[in-house]
């Protein structure tokens, strides 16, 4: 009998790393526009109209792997029940040593309000992005207002990454295993999943 | 360096367009091929090869036609919502003189100066690089005046020590367009009219949207990465990471 449970597929896993790929290549391209300091990345990829374009091939494989991998999880994460709320309310126990125990699902509230706003997020930066795609092709006011948002959830996405990355490798040890080839091990699925963990386990 | 300006005085302006000639004469821009749209206005507006234009405005009062013009171009603004946005350091600059230039070699095509320009001035070219009036800053530095100034045979267009101009200005009586907006512009305007006649807007600022993203949201930027790292950081020292410290279950059973 194995200690690990499967997680998720190798789809599931594709999109993300594919997700995670251009994630960092938007941010490399895109810092060069947002800040003098940041100029030099655009050399990264042999100069700003390249790193430019880059950009914008970048936001659109973001763009469709976020809706894909949103489309695929969507009915999990947007439901919320008691246990979610009180997950919420206690911040998951993350704010001491010892253990909470709030039963979750597949994935715990806080897991699914990030991805709910990653989704959201994604879609607002694909919107602002098309907007300015072309700088002069739409209306001043609406160009102006999509550069704006798209630098306020660069700014919102840049804290969400950095808070996502830390509890699933070094804040939660054993949860990146989940995405790296799909399997967790049984202990930690009982302790931070338990709820999805009865199912599949119950299941077989 | 004292900071230096134009001064437009529409109320003498005939409409000759000397400076549109001197201007594409000095900076080699070739001729826009127009239509002919009843109207001595040609162009209608500034274009990537017509750095200060002048716009007709042309009234019609039943029997009388009332005609004002005035010298549209860059304003040289001290605030300037271009360099504001501009990305790439250098791009666009203000030169000891207060004039708004840039280096074409060093405009990476993002268009932002086209949207950041409360006046609609900046204009992209066919090798899709911004160009615009830039006060001659060429001339300027080698104490010419700039071509259009040199050419204006009314004295609508004046150029020198910025306060100096207010002070003559004032002196004259004459009430200036541009004094305070946007930290001073370079460009001072005596009107015959409402701005918005003129189609200058009354009050020009830096738009909200891009004073937001400039001056709140990239500060609130760098605070939220280091914010994030940081308590991440302290996080994982204090509190600590969430172990598993459950056995696995083959080793729960004792090896069955």
């Amino acid at each position: 009998m194995s200690n690990y449970v499967d997680r998720f597929d190798a789809f599931d896993r594709i999109v993300h790393w594919t997700l995670a790929v251009s994630f960092i290549l938007l941010v490399l391209s895109g810092l060069g526009l947002f800040a003098h300091t940041f100029f030099g990345y655009f050399g990264l990829f042999g100069g700003p109209q390249q790193g430019i374009m880059a950009h914008k091939i970048a936001g659109v494989v973001f763009l469709v792997c976020s809706v894909l991998l949103f489309l695929r999880h969507m009915g999990e994460l947007c439901r919320f029940d008691a246990d979610d709320r009180r997950w919420i309310v206690k911040m998951g126990g993350y704010l001491s040593r010892r253990h909470e125990d709030i039963p979750q699902g597949k994935f715990n509230a806080g897991q699914k309000l990030f991805g709910i706003f990653s989704f959201v997020a994604a879609l607002v930066m694909g919107i602002t992005g098309y907007v300015i795609w072309e700088p002069t092709a739409f209306g001043r006011e609406l160009t102006q207002f999509s550069l704006m948002l798209h630098g306020l959830f660069f700014v919102l996405w840049m804290v969400g990454m950095i808070v996502h990355v830390y509890l699933a490798t070094i804040g939660n040890p054993g949860t990146l295993e989940g995405m790296l080839y799909g399997q967790v091990r049984k202990a930690w699925a009982r302790k931070h999943a338990s709820k999805w963990f009865q199912k599949v386990a119950g299941n077989r | 360096m004292k900071r230096k300006a134009f001064l437009v005085d529409t109320t003498r302006c005939t409409a000759c367009r000397s400076c549109q000639v001197a201007c594409k004469q000095w900076n080699k821009l070739e001729a826009d091929s127009t239509v002919n749209r009843g109207s001595y206005e040609n162009p209608p507006d500034l274009t990537p090869m017509l750095y200060n234009q002048i716009h007709f405005i042309e009234q019609d009062r039943g029997e009388d036609l009332r005609w004002l013009f005035i010298n549209r171009r860059c304003l040289h603004c001290a605030d300037a919502g271009c360099v504001k946005v501009c990305p790439s350091a250098g791009a666009l600059y203000h030169t000891r003189e207060g004039l708004v230039a840039y280096n074409r070699d060093k405009c990476i095509e993002c268009h932002y100066c086209v949207n950041g320009c409360p006046f609609d001035v900046p204009r992209y070219d066919a090798r899709r690089k911004v160009t615009k009036c830039h006060g001659c800053s060429d001339r300027v530095q080698n104490g010419l005046l700039p071509a259009c100034v040199k050419a204006c045979p009314t004295k609508t267009l004046q150029f020198g020590d910025r306060d100096q101009l207010i002070a003559e200005a004032r002196a004259a009586g004459k009430k200036l367009y541009g004094e305070k907006d946007l930290g001073g512009l370079g460009v001072l305007y005596v009107l015959d009219d409402e701005p918005g006649t003129y189609r200058l807007p009354k009050n020009p600022a830096i738009p909200a949207s891009i004073f937001f993203w400039k001056d709140v949201v990239k500060p609130l930027g760098i605070l939220g990465f280091w914010g994030a790292l940081g308590a991440a950081a302290l996080h994982y020292v204090t509190v600590g990471p969430k172990k598993i410290d459950a056995p696995d279950e083959q080793q729960h059973k004792g090896g069955e």
